[in-house]
Protein backbone atom coordinates (compact mmCIF):
# COMPACT_ATOMS: atom_id res chain seq x y z
CA UNK A 1 0.00 0.00 0.00
CA UNK A 2 2.76 2.91 0.95
CA UNK A 3 4.83 1.66 -2.55
CA UNK A 4 1.76 2.36 -4.60
CA UNK A 5 1.27 6.05 -2.36
CA UNK A 6 5.15 6.30 -3.25
CA UNK A 7 4.66 5.58 -7.21
CA UNK A 8 2.31 7.96 -7.32
CA UNK A 9 3.22 10.72 -5.47
CA UNK A 10 6.60 10.27 -7.46
CA UNK A 11 4.55 10.73 -10.51
CA UNK A 12 3.03 13.31 -9.22
CA UNK A 13 6.12 14.94 -8.39
CA UNK A 14 7.59 14.35 -11.82
CA UNK A 15 4.57 15.44 -13.92
CA UNK A 16 5.29 18.93 -11.65
CA UNK A 17 8.64 19.21 -12.20
CA UNK A 18 8.28 18.47 -15.91
CA UNK A 19 5.91 21.47 -16.53
CA UNK A 20 6.70 24.10 -14.24
CA UNK A 21 7.90 26.42 -17.42
CA UNK A 22 6.45 25.38 -20.11
CA UNK A 23 8.83 26.44 -22.87
CA UNK A 24 7.67 26.34 -27.14
CA UNK A 25 10.91 24.36 -27.09
CA UNK A 26 10.78 21.69 -24.64
CA UNK A 27 14.01 21.09 -22.40
CA UNK A 28 15.09 18.75 -20.29
CA UNK A 29 12.59 17.39 -18.10
CA UNK A 30 9.75 18.71 -20.04
CA UNK A 31 10.78 17.08 -23.36
CA UNK A 32 10.73 13.85 -21.73
CA UNK A 33 7.70 14.58 -20.33
CA UNK A 34 6.50 15.26 -23.80
CA UNK A 35 8.04 12.06 -25.95
CA UNK A 36 6.62 9.88 -23.31
CA UNK A 37 3.28 11.42 -23.46
CA UNK A 38 3.11 12.01 -27.30
CA UNK A 39 4.43 8.65 -28.20
CA UNK A 40 1.64 6.79 -25.73
CA UNK A 41 -0.85 9.32 -27.79
CA UNK A 42 0.35 7.92 -30.88
CA UNK A 43 0.66 4.43 -30.16
CA UNK A 44 -3.24 4.37 -28.64
CA UNK A 45 -4.65 6.61 -31.31
CA UNK A 46 -3.41 3.70 -33.59
CA UNK A 47 -5.72 1.42 -32.08
CA UNK A 48 -8.61 3.40 -30.97
CA UNK A 49 -8.99 5.47 -34.21
CA UNK A 50 -9.45 9.50 -33.56
CA UNK A 51 -12.21 10.29 -31.36
CA UNK A 52 -12.04 7.24 -28.84
CA UNK A 53 -8.67 8.46 -28.15
CA UNK A 54 -9.55 11.67 -27.06
CA UNK A 55 -12.36 10.41 -24.77
CA UNK A 56 -10.21 7.13 -23.40
CA UNK A 57 -6.23 8.66 -23.40
CA UNK A 58 -5.93 9.83 -19.74
CA UNK A 59 -7.11 6.48 -18.28
CA UNK A 60 -4.56 4.20 -20.47
CA UNK A 61 -1.72 6.48 -20.14
CA UNK A 62 -2.08 6.65 -16.55
CA UNK A 63 -2.22 2.49 -16.39
CA UNK A 64 0.59 1.67 -18.65
CA UNK A 65 2.89 4.76 -16.90
CA UNK A 66 1.58 3.77 -12.91
CA UNK A 67 2.15 0.04 -13.50
CA UNK A 68 5.59 0.48 -15.17
CA UNK A 69 7.03 2.65 -12.49
CA UNK A 70 5.28 0.12 -9.94
CA UNK A 71 7.17 -2.75 -11.36
CA UNK A 72 10.00 -1.23 -11.69
CA UNK A 73 10.46 0.31 -8.08
CA UNK A 74 9.38 -3.21 -6.78
CA UNK A 75 12.94 -3.73 -7.91
CA UNK A 76 14.77 -1.47 -6.04
CA UNK A 77 17.20 -3.46 -3.63
CA UNK A 78 15.46 -1.71 -0.06
CA UNK A 79 11.85 -3.51 -1.37
CA UNK A 80 10.72 -6.45 0.29
CA UNK A 81 14.02 -6.74 2.34
CA UNK A 82 13.44 -4.66 4.99
CA UNK A 83 10.80 -5.44 7.68
CA UNK A 84 9.88 -7.61 11.05
CA UNK A 85 10.09 -11.02 10.77
CA UNK A 86 10.48 -13.74 13.65
CA UNK A 87 13.89 -15.22 14.04
CA UNK A 88 14.07 -19.15 13.66
CA UNK A 89 15.40 -20.87 16.78
CA UNK A 90 19.03 -20.47 16.33
CA UNK A 91 18.19 -16.59 16.23
CA UNK A 92 18.93 -16.69 12.39
CA UNK A 93 16.15 -14.20 10.74
CA UNK A 94 15.74 -16.34 7.48
CA UNK A 95 11.84 -14.96 6.39
CA UNK A 96 11.16 -11.39 6.57
CA UNK A 97 7.28 -11.60 7.39
CA UNK A 98 6.36 -7.97 7.28
CA UNK A 99 8.15 -5.84 5.06
CA UNK A 100 7.77 -2.04 5.28
CA UNK A 101 7.95 -2.01 1.51
CA UNK A 102 6.04 -4.58 -0.77
CA UNK A 103 6.15 -4.95 -4.38
CA UNK A 104 3.00 -2.95 -5.53
CA UNK A 105 1.90 -5.34 -8.61
CA UNK A 106 2.99 -8.90 -6.65
CA UNK A 107 -0.44 -8.33 -4.69
CA UNK A 108 -3.77 -10.05 -6.36
CA UNK A 109 -5.77 -7.30 -4.74
CA UNK A 110 -3.97 -4.45 -6.33
CA UNK A 111 -4.35 -5.74 -9.74
CA UNK A 112 -7.52 -6.89 -9.62
CA UNK A 113 -8.26 -3.60 -8.12
CA UNK A 114 -7.19 -1.97 -11.55
CA UNK A 115 -8.78 -4.91 -13.49
CA UNK A 116 -12.30 -4.37 -12.19
CA UNK A 117 -12.09 -0.10 -12.35
CA UNK A 118 -11.37 -0.94 -15.97
CA UNK A 119 -13.93 -3.41 -16.45
CA UNK A 120 -16.41 -0.64 -14.95
CA UNK A 121 -14.95 2.13 -17.32
CA UNK A 122 -15.39 -0.73 -19.86
CA UNK A 123 -18.61 -0.74 -19.58
CA UNK A 124 -19.61 2.78 -19.33
CA UNK A 125 -17.84 3.67 -22.37
CA UNK A 126 -19.60 0.75 -24.03
CA UNK A 127 -22.65 1.95 -23.24
CA UNK A 128 -22.10 5.37 -24.10
CA UNK A 129 -20.97 4.52 -27.41
CA UNK A 130 -23.33 2.26 -28.04
CA UNK A 131 -26.45 2.60 -26.16
CA UNK A 132 -27.85 -0.11 -24.12
CA UNK A 133 -29.47 -1.69 -27.00
CA UNK A 134 -27.15 -1.33 -29.36
CA UNK A 135 -24.95 -2.81 -25.94
CA UNK A 136 -26.85 -5.88 -26.15
CA UNK A 137 -27.16 -6.41 -30.22
CA UNK A 138 -23.57 -6.02 -30.56
CA UNK A 139 -22.55 -9.11 -28.37
CA UNK A 140 -25.69 -11.27 -29.85
CA UNK A 141 -25.84 -10.68 -33.13
CA UNK A 142 -22.72 -10.74 -35.50
CA UNK A 143 -24.65 -9.68 -38.56
CA UNK A 144 -27.08 -10.08 -41.51
CA UNK A 145 -29.70 -12.57 -40.38
CA UNK A 146 -31.32 -13.91 -43.92
CA UNK A 147 -34.62 -14.58 -44.50
CA UNK A 148 -37.38 -17.23 -42.68
CA UNK A 149 -35.80 -19.98 -41.56
CA UNK A 150 -32.43 -19.58 -41.97
CA UNK A 151 -33.35 -15.86 -39.80
CA UNK A 152 -34.61 -18.55 -36.83
CA UNK A 153 -31.09 -20.61 -37.48
CA UNK A 154 -28.83 -17.98 -37.18
CA UNK A 155 -30.40 -16.16 -34.17
CA UNK A 156 -30.08 -19.10 -32.26
CA UNK A 157 -26.15 -19.54 -33.15
CA UNK A 158 -25.91 -16.17 -32.84
CA UNK A 159 -27.41 -16.68 -29.54
CA UNK A 160 -24.91 -19.04 -27.97
CA UNK A 161 -22.19 -16.94 -29.56
CA UNK A 162 -23.79 -14.44 -27.56
CA UNK A 163 -23.67 -16.37 -24.58
CA UNK A 164 -19.74 -17.67 -24.77
CA UNK A 165 -18.95 -13.54 -25.24
CA UNK A 166 -20.17 -12.82 -22.15
CA UNK A 167 -18.42 -15.55 -20.74
CA UNK A 168 -15.43 -14.05 -22.33
CA UNK A 169 -15.87 -10.52 -21.53
CA UNK A 170 -16.32 -11.67 -18.14
CA UNK A 171 -13.33 -13.42 -17.56
CA UNK A 172 -11.02 -10.48 -18.83
CA UNK A 173 -10.78 -9.05 -15.58
CA UNK A 174 -9.99 -12.45 -13.92
CA UNK A 175 -7.04 -12.72 -16.95
CA UNK A 176 -6.09 -9.71 -16.73
CA UNK A 177 -5.33 -8.84 -12.76
CA UNK A 178 -4.01 -12.68 -12.43
CA UNK A 179 -1.29 -12.33 -15.64
CA UNK A 180 -0.34 -9.21 -13.80
CA UNK A 181 -0.15 -10.76 -10.48
CA UNK A 182 1.48 -14.15 -11.89
CA UNK A 183 4.29 -12.20 -14.11
CA UNK A 184 5.27 -10.04 -10.70
CA UNK A 185 5.24 -12.24 -7.92
CA UNK A 186 7.17 -15.37 -10.07
CA UNK A 187 9.80 -12.60 -10.83
CA UNK A 188 10.04 -12.02 -7.01
CA UNK A 189 10.52 -15.20 -6.36
CA UNK A 190 12.57 -16.39 -8.91
CA UNK A 191 14.93 -13.08 -7.58
CA UNK A 192 14.71 -14.87 -3.77
CA UNK A 193 15.12 -18.24 -4.96
CA UNK A 194 18.12 -17.33 -6.80
CA UNK A 195 20.32 -15.98 -4.42
CA UNK A 196 19.60 -19.05 -1.99
CA UNK A 197 20.59 -21.49 -4.42
CA UNK A 198 24.65 -21.15 -4.60
CA UNK A 199 24.80 -18.99 -1.45
CA UNK A 200 28.49 -18.33 -1.98
CA UNK A 201 28.11 -17.01 -5.40
CA UNK A 202 25.71 -14.25 -3.34
CA UNK A 203 24.33 -11.47 -5.49
CA UNK A 204 26.05 -12.80 -9.01
CA UNK A 205 23.35 -15.39 -9.81
CA UNK A 206 20.10 -12.98 -9.17
CA UNK A 207 22.03 -10.58 -11.77
CA UNK A 208 20.53 -11.51 -14.90
CA UNK A 209 17.33 -12.16 -13.32
CA UNK A 210 17.08 -8.76 -12.29
CA UNK A 211 17.37 -7.09 -16.34
CA UNK A 212 14.89 -10.13 -16.98
CA UNK A 213 12.32 -8.76 -14.57
CA UNK A 214 13.36 -4.98 -16.07
CA UNK A 215 11.77 -6.08 -19.17
CA UNK A 216 8.83 -8.49 -17.91
CA UNK A 217 7.93 -5.31 -15.51
CA UNK A 218 7.63 -3.01 -19.02
CA UNK A 219 6.19 -6.07 -21.21
CA UNK A 220 3.21 -6.65 -18.95
CA UNK A 221 2.83 -3.12 -18.28
CA UNK A 222 2.63 -2.86 -22.06
CA UNK A 223 0.64 -6.06 -22.65
CA UNK A 224 -2.30 -4.89 -19.92
CA UNK A 225 -2.68 -1.17 -21.54
CA UNK A 226 -2.94 -3.15 -24.97
CA UNK A 227 -5.52 -5.54 -23.93
CA UNK A 228 -7.61 -3.14 -22.24
CA UNK A 229 -7.44 -0.82 -25.10
CA UNK A 230 -8.37 -3.30 -27.53
CA UNK A 231 -11.09 -4.33 -25.34
CA UNK A 232 -12.40 -1.12 -25.29
CA UNK A 233 -11.58 -0.39 -29.13
CA UNK A 234 -13.50 -3.75 -30.12
CA UNK A 235 -16.87 -2.42 -28.38
CA UNK A 236 -16.59 1.48 -28.95
CA UNK A 237 -14.17 1.98 -31.73
CA UNK A 238 -15.92 0.89 -35.12
CA UNK A 239 -19.31 2.51 -34.16
CA UNK A 240 -18.75 5.59 -34.26
CA UNK A 241 -19.24 6.21 -37.18
CA UNK A 242 -22.76 5.09 -37.86
CA UNK A 243 -24.57 6.86 -34.84
CA UNK A 244 -27.47 4.32 -34.35
CA UNK A 245 -29.17 4.81 -37.77
CA UNK A 246 -29.92 1.19 -39.04
CA UNK A 247 -27.69 -0.07 -41.63
CA UNK A 248 -30.03 -0.29 -44.61
CA UNK A 249 -26.84 -1.56 -47.25
CA UNK A 250 -26.71 -5.25 -47.10
CA UNK A 251 -23.04 -6.59 -46.45
CA UNK A 252 -22.12 -5.36 -42.57
CA UNK A 253 -18.48 -4.26 -42.59
CA UNK A 254 -16.79 -5.07 -39.13
CA UNK A 255 -13.54 -2.78 -38.49
CA UNK A 256 -11.38 -5.35 -36.71
CA UNK B 1 8.75 -46.38 -10.66
CA UNK B 2 5.97 -46.90 -8.61
CA UNK B 3 6.78 -44.84 -5.97
CA UNK B 4 7.45 -41.77 -7.77
CA UNK B 5 4.05 -41.33 -9.58
CA UNK B 6 3.23 -41.77 -5.39
CA UNK B 7 4.95 -38.76 -4.83
CA UNK B 8 3.39 -36.81 -7.93
CA UNK B 9 1.29 -35.29 -5.06
CA UNK B 10 -1.58 -33.71 -7.78
CA UNK B 11 0.49 -30.58 -9.25
CA UNK B 12 0.74 -32.62 -12.29
CA UNK B 13 -1.41 -29.46 -14.20
CA UNK B 14 0.59 -27.33 -13.40
CA UNK B 15 3.53 -28.77 -14.97
CA UNK B 16 1.32 -29.32 -17.97
CA UNK B 17 0.27 -25.77 -18.26
CA UNK B 18 3.69 -24.76 -17.99
CA UNK B 19 4.76 -27.17 -21.07
CA UNK B 20 1.55 -25.70 -22.99
CA UNK B 21 2.63 -22.15 -22.65
CA UNK B 22 6.37 -23.16 -23.54
CA UNK B 23 5.12 -24.40 -26.71
CA UNK B 24 2.84 -21.64 -27.67
CA UNK B 25 5.63 -18.92 -26.99
CA UNK B 26 7.87 -20.88 -28.72
CA UNK B 27 5.68 -21.08 -31.56
CA UNK B 28 4.98 -17.56 -32.01
CA UNK B 29 8.34 -16.64 -31.46
CA UNK B 30 8.94 -18.97 -34.56
CA UNK B 31 6.76 -17.67 -36.42
CA UNK B 32 7.22 -13.89 -35.24
CA UNK B 33 10.99 -14.32 -36.91
CA UNK B 34 9.95 -15.91 -39.90
CA UNK B 35 7.39 -12.94 -40.27
CA UNK B 36 10.27 -10.37 -40.06
CA UNK B 37 12.59 -11.98 -42.10
CA UNK B 38 9.54 -12.66 -44.66
CA UNK B 39 8.83 -9.03 -44.38
CA UNK B 40 11.50 -6.93 -42.31
CA UNK B 41 9.77 -3.47 -43.02
CA UNK B 42 6.50 -4.82 -40.86
CA UNK B 43 8.97 -6.01 -37.97
CA UNK B 44 7.95 -3.45 -35.47
CA UNK B 45 3.90 -4.27 -35.99
CA UNK B 46 5.35 -7.97 -36.05
CA UNK B 47 7.08 -7.07 -32.61
CA UNK B 48 4.22 -5.80 -31.03
CA UNK B 49 1.84 -8.41 -31.94
CA UNK B 50 3.95 -11.28 -31.41
CA UNK B 51 4.69 -9.94 -27.27
CA UNK B 52 0.91 -9.57 -27.35
CA UNK B 53 0.20 -13.23 -28.22
CA UNK B 54 3.46 -14.56 -26.63
CA UNK B 55 1.93 -12.73 -23.05
CA UNK B 56 -1.67 -14.25 -23.62
CA UNK B 57 -0.14 -17.51 -24.23
CA UNK B 58 1.65 -16.92 -20.66
CA UNK B 59 -1.29 -16.03 -19.26
CA UNK B 60 -2.66 -19.76 -19.03
CA UNK B 61 0.14 -20.92 -16.33
CA UNK B 62 -0.99 -18.54 -14.09
CA UNK B 63 -4.50 -19.82 -14.06
CA UNK B 64 -3.40 -23.60 -13.53
CA UNK B 65 -1.28 -22.08 -10.70
CA UNK B 66 -3.42 -20.19 -8.61
CA UNK B 67 -6.71 -21.06 -10.07
CA UNK B 68 -6.73 -24.77 -9.81
CA UNK B 69 -6.04 -25.84 -6.04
Amino acid sequence: MIITWIVALGLIAFAQMATRNIQMVPSGLQNFAEWLVEGMYDFFTEILGKELVKKTFWFFCTLFIFILFTNWFGLVPGVGTVGWGTPDASGHLHHISQPVLRGGNADLNMTLAMSLTFFLLWTVWSLQALGAGGFLKHIFSGGDNGKGFMALLMMAIFFFVGVIEVISIAFRPVSLSFRLYGNIFAGENILESMMELIPWLGWLLPLPFYFLELLVGLVQALVYALLTSVFTALMCAHHDEGHGESHSHGEHKHAH
Amino acid sequence: MLPMFAEMGGLVHVGLAGLGSAIGVGLIGMKAAEATGRNPGAAGAIRNQAIIFAALAEGVVFFAIFLVK
